[in-house]
């Protein structure tokens, strides 16, 4: 209520960083511990698929359009994945309304990356006709209410709305592209969590709150597939990790991310 | 006359009067107000004091008349993330608020918990002359120091800062309840000194 | 605007089984965005939206701001999964323009001389939209702000009439408002009875003009009690008749 910085009190940020060189945490969470997950789908029936993701009090929503578009010149056998991310200004006292920032955007396509480069999505059977017609998936997020780790929150929304899409089945009459009227889920290969670890002062915690955030020096994301494998990674913040920690991170990014994908796939239906 | 405010509405003659349950804090003169510094400039510090309007303390009222940037850093007395319990020294509607920490008990506050309640709530938290503010220090066995802004300072040990902040909400939610004064001693537990004054509850 | 089909059938049912002078199901509820210092989440139809009010706070840019007053700003956004083919995030014209008439209904109903050099934001999300999203937008947007606290003169609140099959009906859906052959959005304040958003496109003769405007004046009323109660329940509820005279008598002593 009239914040208009974001700065945290130094008695605030000395009484944290003592807590944590104990272990432990403000929320009263162990350090790699995830916070409260509540996941909604279906909520914009209008869509092809939406997903509404609460991580604490971070709150993102996530749409899923899917029409018949081209595709691109260099892939015409691959059906479009585009992924964005939008932190509407109404998310945060500090914010404003303008065209994405650099964190915005940062945001954005690292989400992007986790779900396109980890190939959730198999884009090769997204195909009406190879170089002429292609499946075109839209995921369009809107972060509503910023309480950290945007990174984990957008992607959850992504993933579970993905999960729980439902594509028109396209065929080719002639030259023209028709609606069968059948719905059908999109062809998902694997299920790629995303976990974030910051830095506080030396100490590792995941899934910052937003005032943990307003302290760290560094943050980590990390994405893990089904398998265990490691699939997408961005480090973000002009601190840094020693290799040891970057070893932990990932560590915890694939058990905690075993956790998490088994809360998604139940909310999801995909259990 | 047609008026919307989400508040409690008493009708004293003609006029009606609202109580608002919501908003921020508009500064007045002499107000007692917490503020966490938020930037040091050439000649001072602001402070975020929960309003639309950042507070200013100038150098010269903390280093003295002969204060120059050139001789003094600001920086040695408050840096950014600093509290300070502080005094509205001027406000009108033409410029911030200054703020001054010339007093007894004013200046940097080194230590404690920080808690926020709406500013139209602290009335009901200090309570007629006091009452309610100084029950729950005694009961929690802590320091509170509370800003006319919705700043709140608590210090004491880990159990009774835990104390004394729930005390807070449960004003902060209920503050118009009646009764409030007992229920809050119960939920503390104890028995404060001063004896329970005729507050008409 | 040419119909094609008949919007309305023998029995008198529109194409969603309403009568001409019927509401779409419609809820409000307060609070939903946390950061916020006010916020209404409205459900009108098919329509999902959300409003936001920051302020009073800073102004920036602080050259802007007004030596008397509030600067009242006002962004009407749709998400890009709100409409049936997707749009794309940035602003379009036709939001900026909807945000400009959205600001422009707001504005009479707010105390904006109490608040002078500070900014007022109010931030408007379509998340599906069905139809009478900008009226739907500003009824939000004045329970979001007496959420927040602003001073207001009155409540304000929306709801469009239109023209179908040469009848005039209530609260246009998406179809009547894309096949029709009239929409007027409209806003007003309630107790002071001044209107403060109109907008019209399509043919109204004279005695139609005089017919939508009296059944929006109407229309608008219920959905005045809708705000009313929503605003209620997030602050009185549980304490209703508890509140005293006596508790805010002391109340205002100790202020």
């Amino acid at each position: 209520m009239g914040g208009k910085s974001f700065v945290v009190e130094t008695i605030k940020r000395n009484r944290m960083v003592e807590m944590l060189a104990q272990g432990k945490r403000l929320d009263g969470r162990g350090l790699s511990d995830i916070r409260p997950l509540e996941i909604k789908t279906g909520v914009i029936p209008k869509a092809n698929g939406s997903a509404m993701v609460t991580l604490g009090n971070s709150q993102v929503l996530a749409g899923v359009k899917i029409d018949k578009g081209i595709p691109f010149p260099d892939t015409p056998d691959k059906g479009l994945l585009i992924v964005g991310a939008e932190l509407l200004p109404m998310a945060a006292a500090y914010l404003e309304a303008g065209p994405p920032d650099e964190n915005a955007i940062e945001l954005a396509r690292v989400v992007d990356r986790g779900v396109r480069e980890s190939e959730m999505i198999d884009v090769g059977s997204l195909v009406i006709k190879a170089g002429k017609w292609v499946y075109s998936v839209f995921c369009d997020v809107n972060i509503m209410n910023v309480d950290g780790n945007l990174f984990d929150a957008t992607s959850y929304a992504v993933v579970s709305a993905l999960l729980t899409a439902k594509m028109p089945k396209f065929v080719l009459d002639g030259d023209v592209v028709k609606d069968t009227g059948e719905r059908l889920p999109l062809p998902v290969h694997k299920i790629p969590i995303s976990i974030t670890i910051a830095n506080i002062n030396g100490t590792l915690v995941a899934d910052p709150t937003a005032e943990e955030e307003a302290i760290m020096d560094a943050r980590i994301t990390l994405d893990t597939d089904d398998a265990g494998n490691l699939v997408a990674g961005q480090k973000g913040e002009p601190g840094s990790f020693t290799p040891e920690q970057v070893l932990t991170a990932a560590e915890w990014s694939i058990a905690r991310g075993k956790e998490i994908r088994e809360k998604i796939k139940a909310a999801t239906g995909h259990g | 006359m047609i008026a919307l405010r989400i508040g409690l509405a008493e009708i004293v003659r003609n006029d009606v009067k609202v109580i608002p349950l919501t908003g921020v804090y508009m500064p007045r003169t002499e107000d007692l107000v917490i503020g966490k510094v938020v930037s040091v400039t050439g000649y001072g510090w602001e402070a975020d004091i929960n309003s639309s309007f950042v507070g200013y303390l100038p150098g010269q009222f903390v280093f003295g008349r002969d204060f120059s940037p050139a001789t003094h850093d600001l920086t040695t007395r408050f840096v950014v993330g600093d509290l300070m319990l502080a005094k509205i020294e001027q406000f009108d509607r033409t410029r911030d608020p200054q703020l001054s920490i010339r007093g007894p008990d004013l200046g940097k506050i080194a230590q404690g918990e920080v808690v926020k309640l709406s500013p139209s709530k602290v009335p009901r938290l200090i309570g007629r002359k006091g009452y309610m503010i100084n029950m729950i220090a005694e009961l929690s066995n802590c320091q509170i120091k509370v800003g006319q802004n919705g700043m709140i300072v608590v210090d004491g040990t880990p159990e009774g800062t835990a104390k004394a902040v729930e005390a807070i909400h449960m004003v902060e939610a209920e503050a118009h309840v009646a009764d409030l004064s007992n229920k809050v001693q119960q939920m503390l537990g104890g028995t404060p000194s001063a004896p329970m004054q005729d507050t008409g509850e | 605007m040419e119909e094609k089909r008949k919007l309305i059938d023998a029995n008198g049912k529109r194409t969603d089984g309403r009568t001409w002078d019927q509401l779409r199901p419609l809820t409000i509820e307060v609070g939903v965005v946390k950061n916020a210092d006010g916020s209404a989440l409205i459900e009108w139809g098919k329509n999902k939206i959300i409003a936001a009010v920051y302020g009073p706070k800073e102004m920036h840019p602080k050259h802007l701001e007004l030596a008397d007053r509030a600067f009242l700003k006002c962004r009407y956004h749709m998400a890009p999964f709100s409409v049936d083919e997707r749009k794309n995030p940035a602003p379009s014209r036709r939001e900026i323009e909807i945000s400009k008439v959205i600001r422009e209904a707001l504005q009479p109903a707010l105390f904006l001389e109490d608040y002078p050099r500070t900014a007022i934001q109010v931030y408007v999300e379509v998340l599906q939209s069905d139809g009478g999203s900008r009226v739907a937008g500003i009824t939000a947007g004045a329970v979001a702000l007496a959420d927040a606290g602003i001073n207001m003169r009155d409540m304000v609140v929306g709801c469009a009439v239109g023209k179908v099959d040469g009848k005039i009906v209530v609260d246009l859906n998406d179809t009547e408002d894309k096949e029709g052959s009239g929409d007027l959005p409209f806003a007003f304040m309630p107790n002071l009875n001044q209107v403060t958003l109109l907008q019209m496109d399509g043919l109204f003769t004279h005695e139609e003009f005089k017919q939508a405007i009296s059944m929006a004046k109407e229309a608008g009323m219920k959905v005045y009690n809708i705000q009313r109660e929503a605003l209620m329940k997030k602050y009185f509820s549980g304490s209703g008749p508890e509140m005293t005279t006596t508790t805010a008598t002391e109340m205002m002593e100790e202020a």
